[in-house]
């Protein structure tokens, strides 16, 4: 077992038992640093995975922005931890858990046979540039211009949507 | 570097995050819960995009997982705004208090 799997193996533990906590925490804030330290885990698995421009991006606004956003937005609504609630009936929960344990059966089942046998690529890369942000960057800016124009636009009515949304109403 | 991860294993990993945070998304009442956890799905989604390329030598998965990044802080943005437009309106981020348009 070389180190590097080692590592991984540690960070995809850590992964997963913190995003667990995030599911099974009642107190949102906990979940939310719960979720920020299974991203930090998640950017540890990218730079394994020859990804480390992507780990950065994982780290920065993933874990940096969004992450903080919500921390941001719950402070502000002041939300405290959920109550159980007497409206929920005992069969919601059951078929609901049910459903998650036949989709994760489903999902599993399908990967262990997906990922033993990968066709070859036609060309590919050599390992060591395959994270490389300058061919990134290259690819970016010609092969998915459209779309990263697209993605701005995107962004840009995000930005007008969540002022509309979010303001408050003097009118009424 | 290390490139010596099967993916079968990192596909394993990516399934056991995804259903946790479909776990989450079903079972959990607090919008902003539901919210992580589909933040959670994404990201696992992106593990598998990942592991993808760097099983096929492609730069093709890393692209992908960099629209999904930009496109879940649009997402995020969003998505509190509406919390916070319900939470001005109700006074609760419960999603089984928000029933104004079931009927």
């Amino acid at each position: 077992m070389t180190a590097g799997r080692l590592i991984f193996d540690l960070a995809a533990a850590a992964a997963i038992v913190f995003s667990g906590l995030m599911v099974v925490g009642r107190n949102p804030v906990r979940s939310v640093l719960s979720l920020v330290v299974a991203f930090f885990a998640l950017a540890v698995c990218f730079v394994l995975l020859l990804a480390p421009f992507i780990a950065a991006l994982q780290v920065i606004v993933y874990a940096g922005a969004i992450l903080v956003l919500f921390l941001f937005v719950l402070m502000l609504l002041n939300v405290g931890r959920e109550v159980p609630d007497k409206n929920v009936r005992p069969i919601q929960r059951v078929l609901g858990s049910a459903a998650v344990l036949v989709f994760a059966g489903l999902l599993l089942g399908m990967f262990r046979h997906s990922g033993s046998h990968v066709p070859a690529a036609a060309d590919p890369v050599d390992p060591a540039m395959l994270g490389d942000p300058a061919a990134l960057a290259r690819l970016l800016y010609s092969d998915y211009l459209l779309h990263f124009e697209a993605v701005s636009v995107l962004l840009l009515a995000a930005l007008v949507g969540a002022f509309v949304l979010a303001r408050r109403e003097h009118a009424s | 570097m290390i490139g010596a991860i099967p993916l079968s294993d990192v596909l394993l990993v990516s399934g056991a995050l995804f259903s946790i945070g479909i776990a989450g998304a079903l079972l959990r009442r607090n919008a902003i819960q539901i919210f992580l956890s589909i933040e959670l799905m994404m990201n696992a989604a992106n593990l598998a995009l990942i592991g993808y390329g760097a099983a096929l030598g492609t730069r093709e998965g890393q692209i992908v997982v960099f629209f999904v990044i930009a496109i879940a802080a649009a997402e995020a943005a969003v998505g509190l705004a509406i919390f916070v437009a319900l939470f001005r309106h109700t006074e609760t981020i419960d999603v089984n208090e928000s029933n104004l348009l079931k009927w």
